[in-house]
């Protein structure tokens, strides 16, 4: 059918809606409640165009066979302008540095408006401060955004509370997000149009750790070599590791190191628990631990069935207690001296730092974001940097640590290495196609040695809950799962460039995949870096020593 | 009064030896509207909602909240009989076997009653082999629940936030099945278009209170001239203006029919037929403060315009009221007022502006005294 | 502290509607404290944070515990015309009290509400179930004092 938009003649079906028509062809129509991927909640309001002389919003009218939309009408500037104003004279804002383009001023800028006709609010709410996310409310424009992606996660942290003017987005009783079921996964922060919501800083602390003589060290993962260009201009997918790492030494760290070492690393130690638990049959299916949100949604949601999930720390995590002991020792630093620091696509990795089950291995989280500010405040020219390498012996790594951080990804470096240790055979095919992708639930299996081994892969948390249930009730067929909190994996993580949609998530993967085939070791035990730390100093994974350093436990939490 | 006949659930036999598809016709013949202000056609709200093989259910709103409006309070006072009847002959006829009385809060001390009212009903329908449970939900002090989408809500277990219509109850209501969903005093006229051929679809009850010493609920013909209604209140003072409820607007007092058509060319809303008379002594400026700050408090919260604009709306019709208002003030007033109409999400929002934009249209010079 | 009561209110809803839940626990509590609402939430797979919500946009839930009796005044117009702002301003002298205020004895709570349907008996006032209407000064006095 066709639907006339300021007198032009547009095809479509008749399931879009008018923003949808709007869309693919290039008309622009503001909107801010407005997520893909979403049903539209159409609360904002800032999307109405006019049709029959009445306002309607564009992201929830379905078209009708010629119909006829002026978005421009005098009608619709006056209502852009006047709800505009309205969210302006409520939103506070208080700082320059915003995690992102600020929607709000962005569409009060393109709709004309220099001055808010209506008074400005009162700073009311008292800032809540957690360890890895801090929320305003005072910022808040009540788009509800954050309650979806958080319905979504099935986590339900927050929802709208009180009513009318003094209606808020809260956790229940108004509880801190740090003592609700948040799980820290940020997709609220990355949805959230007017920075009412970001991550807690750490940049000062590191700043001034730089600044003294301490043994700086820092550590990247895999997700931020594909996505931190992205900050400077370059578009999405493109891997820019040897211009981070050349930027890191530039701020002054005394080594530059890799988490996919780390990765590779967990692999080792994941690969021979997954092997043992297959030998007897027993806590299957194994659940992977590296996703540090996945690992406080079962804390929470489904505490009895800790006992699946690896033992194994998170890869940055592994890495910290690495270099807190075998590196330390190796190269003769003072313990107080040294200081690891882990550039993470994460916001939950800043709450899993300061678990009282880990031993402080790892000392600040920064995020991607916030080593792009970083390297911004130190007046570094990113674009015009030399590429350089890591360094050894913590910088080396493979392509199974590369993938970790797309969805699928650990579990593919997790079979690579399973297959070949349990099979002493060589994998064909390095790739499973079957686990790759932006899906949220994909399967597969394996023979190994005869014996069929079933693996799942979630991400995003909303199948986590399904899975759970047929485990609890032992109606689970599957001997190996890996879940990831982020849908699309670590690369679509909390601490990761603004936007973050479908489509720059998938060129980061792609980044990530063509970085491992490209790599002369794609196995996580042909890593010589690692071999060599198991011959000098832990002998074999799931050692005496394996299990001190590199593995933890977990606790109850309430809901 | 015709609401008030009581037929002791006699059209309930009768309808039992009816098809539903007649009974539908009979009341689509009747020409009977929603009395809760909408006037959609009772008959072809029960067709559309038949229309589906899904399981389906039906509403009566009992959630009376428009002020002045005490029409229903009435019926379920002293004609339950007839509501619940109304229910049931109404789920018959859309094929439902449950129904859900949403009665708000401060009616609660009704409840007992009706509960024994459905009780009985129960037993008289059971025996007629007509199968339909009600259930009474009580709402919990939220005008915007009697909004057919946020008793929905509010059912359901969510705070009252009125959905996006399309899709209507009819397809996508009561946990997503279809819906019947009808004001009380709709219901309770179903057993009289049932047993009475000369049923006067032409009664409407109007609640008459404010400035007068006999206010009170008054069963008069569409048409009748509003002096006449205010008579029959008996005014102490002159009256200056009427207000149709919070939402309906205003008029000057006049000799004017009281009918849909000509209220709406005078640009007000007749709506359920609530007439609130206002006297000379009083300040239209406060007035207009007092159900702007009625609107403010009764918002959802949910959409822009409504959430933030009656805000707006109450903070500059007081600095009106200080006198520490100016010009633009007006305009601004003014244009907050088209803005909030023409983009709220729901009825409260986009009716919260009649009762301005009307006294601006028909008592400006109350307005601009008090400017600077 | 027996979640007993609140296991019954659950088990007798099998539909787990939450609203007439909360009223239940209301009606035997007096209002939906945190750790009751936490419980049900446990119980029901409810989300915590849903039931905070409800409570909140519902002006007759509470979190916390009113007064013996709580006293529900009409401001909405047909009560205005009739002096309804008086009738709030002597009530608030006579318990020493704001509207959305305790007394410190608990006995009374105070609210400003919206229209009750007591138009034709203005200005009205509900007193827990209980309408009392046509209010003047000496009618209230009397009303307050009698009850304990």
């Amino acid at each position: 059918m066709k639907i006339t938009i300021n007198n032009k003649e547009f095809e479509c079906d008749d399931n879009q809606t008018i923003l949808d028509v709007a869309k693919e062809n290039n008309i622009d129509i503001p909107t801010l409640c407005y997520q893909d991927g979403f049903e539209p909640s159409s609360v904002c309001r800032i999307c109405a165009v006019e049709i029959n002389n009445k306002l309607l919003p564009s992201c929830s009218t379905k078209v009708k066979d010629g119909m006829i939309v002026n978005t421009e009408s005098k009608k619709v500037l006056e209502a852009r302008k006047i709800n505009t104003e309205l969210l302006m004279s409520k939103h506070i804002k208080t700082y320059f540095i915003e995690t992102k383009e600020h929607e709000l001023c962005k569409i009060a800028r393109n709709a004309g408006i220099r001055q808010i006709r209506f008074t400005k609010a009162k700073k009311i709410y008292i800032i809540d401060k957690g360890k890895a996310i801090i929320t305003d409310n005072n910022k808040c424009i009540l788009c509800g955004k954050c309650i979806q992606q958080c319905q979504m996660q099935n986590v339900n942290a927050i929802d709208f509370a009180y009513r009318s003017y003094h209606t808020k987005v809260t956790p229940a009783y108004e509880n801190k997000l740090d003592d609700s079921v948040c799980v820290n996964c940020g997709q609220c922060l990355l949805a959230c149009p007017v920075d009412a919501i970001y991550e807690k800083s750490d940049i000062k602390d590191v700043l001034k750790a730089l600044k003294t003589k301490k043994h700086v060290i820092v550590q990247t993962a895999p997700a931020v070599r594909a996505s931190l260009g992205e900050e400077f201009g370059l578009p999405a997918g493109t891997l820019v590791t040897g211009k981070m790492v050349s930027s890191l030494r530039k701020l002054g760290f005394k080594k530059i190191f890799d988490t996919q070492f780390g990765a590779d690393l967990t692999i080792m130690e994941e690969a021979a628990e997954l092997i043992e638990r297959l030998k007897e049959n027993k806590n299957l299916p194994m659940i992977t631990s590296c996703c540090p949100a996945w690992i406080k949604y079962i804390e929470h949601f489904y505490p009895e069935l800790l006992n699946y999930v690896s033992t194994c720390k998170s890869p940055h995590d592994m890495f910290g207690a690495v270099a807190k002991s075998y590196y330390k020792e190796k190269y003769k630093i003072n313990k107080k001296d040294l200081i690891v620091v882990s550039i993470m696509p994460c916001t939950a990795k800043k709450f899993e730092i300061q678990r009282k089950e880990l031993k402080k291995e790892v000392d600040y989280v920064l995020t991607t974001r916030e080593l792009a500010r970083l390297i911004k405040i130190k007046g570094i020219e990113f674009n015009k940097l030399k590429d350089e390498e890591f360094d050894a012996p913590l910088g080396l790594s493979s392509g199974a640590g590369t993938i970790f951080g797309v969805t699928g990804g650990v579990m593919e470096a997790a079979l690579r290495t399973v297959y070949e240790t349990a099979t002493g055979k060589k994998l064909e095919m390095l790739e499973f196609n079957q686990i790759r992708g932006m899906n949220d639930f994909k399967e597969g299996y394996i023979i190994i040695n005869n014996r069929t081994v079933n693996f799942a892969v979630l991400n995003g948390l909303h199948n986590a809950k399904e899975i759970l249930e047929q485990i609890k009730n032992k109606k689970c067929r599957y001997d190996f799962i890996e879940v990831m909190a982020c849908p699309g994996g670590c690369i679509a993580g909390g601490g990761q460039p603004i936007p973050t949609n479908k489509e720059i998530v998938e060129k980061r993967m792609q980044a990530l995949y063509l970085n491992d085939k490209n790599k002369a070791i794609r196995r996580s035990h042909e890593n010589p870096a690692i071999i060599q730390l198991y011959e000098e100093f832990l002998g074999r994974p799931l050692s005496k020593k394996a299990e001190k350093l590199l593995h933890t436990s977990y606790i109850k939490r309430e809901t | 009064m015709q609401i008030l006949k009581n037929s002791n659930f006699e059209a309930l036999s009768k309808i039992a030896g009816m098809k539903p598809e007649e009974i539908i016709e009979l009341i689509k013949k009747s020409g009977l509207t929603g009395r809760g202000g909408a006037c959609f056609p009772t008959g072809l709200k029960l067709e559309f909602t038949r229309n589906s093989k899904e399981e389906k259910y039906v509403i009566a709103n009992a959630d009376e909240g428009e002020p002045g409006t005490f029409k229903d309070k009435l019926i379920l006072e002293k004609n339950p009989n007839n509501v619940i009847e109304g229910m049931i002959i109404a789920g018959y006829a859309i094929g439902s076997t449950k129904g859900y009385l949403y009665l708000r809060g401060e009616y609660s001390y009704l409840r007992n009653k009706l509960q024994q009212v459905i009780n009985n009903a129960t037993k008289i329908a059971t025996k007629l082999k007509i199968y339909f449970d009600i259930e009474i939900i009580s709402g919990a002090g939220a005008y915007v629940c009697g909004d057919e989408t946020a008793i929905i809500e509010s059912i359901e277990g969510n705070r009252g936030n009125p959905r996006i219509k399309p899709p209507f109850p009819a397809n996508k209501g009561l946990f997503n099945k279809p819906t019947l969903i009808n004001n009380v005093e709709t219901l309770a006229n179903i057993p009289l278009i049932i047993l009475d051929k000369n049923w006067n679809n032409n009664l409407r009850l109007f609640s008459l209170s404010g400035n007068v010493a006999r206010p009170g609920v008054y069963e008069l013909e569409l048409g009748t001239s509003l002096k006449e209604l205010v008579e029959l209140g008996k005014p102490e003072n002159k009256i200056k203006a009427v207000y149709f409820g919070c939402s309906g607007g205003c008029i000057p007092y006049e000799d004017i029919r009281l009918d849909y058509e000509a209220i709406k060319e005078k640009g007000a809303v007749l709506g359920s037929c609530t007439i609130i008379a206002v006297d000379e002594t009083q300040d239209i400026v406060d007035i207009a403060t007092n159900i702007a700050k009625f609107f403010e408090y009764e918002s959802c919260g949910r959409c822009t315009p409504c959430r933030e604009g009656t805000m707006r709306i109450l903070e500059l019709l007081q600095k009106i009221s200080l006198r520490k208002a100016a010009e633009k003030d007006l305009e601004l007033l003014e244009e907050l007022c088209r803005v909030i109409a023409s983009t709220s999400l729901c009825g409260l929002g986009q009716s919260s502006t009649n009762h301005l934009t009307t006294a601006l249209k028909y008592f400006r010079n109350e307005f601009t005294d008090k400017l600077k | 502290m027996s979640f007993r009561d609140i296991d019954e209110i659950i088990k007798e809803r099998k539909d787990n509607l939450l609203l007439p839940m909360l009223e239940a626990i209301q009606a035997r509590f007096g209002c939906i404290s945190e750790v009751n609402a936490h419980y049900l939430s446990k119980k029901t797979g409810i989300p915590f944070s849903r039931i905070y919500g409800v409570i909140t946009f519902y002006e007759m839930l509470y979190t916390e515990p009113k007064g013996k009796y709580i006293i529900r005044i009409c401001n909405s117009p047909s009560c205005y015309l009739n002096g309804s702002l008086n009738i709030i301003k002597f009530l608030a002298s006579l318990l020493k009290i704001k509207s959305g205020e305790t007394t410190k004895d608990k006995k009374f709570s105070l609210e400003i509400v919206s229209c009750i349907g007591c138009c034709d008996k203005a200005p009205a006032m509900m007193i827990n179930n209980k309408i009392y209407g046509n209010l003047d000064e000496k009618k209230i006095k009397k009303i307050i004092s009698g009850l304990k």
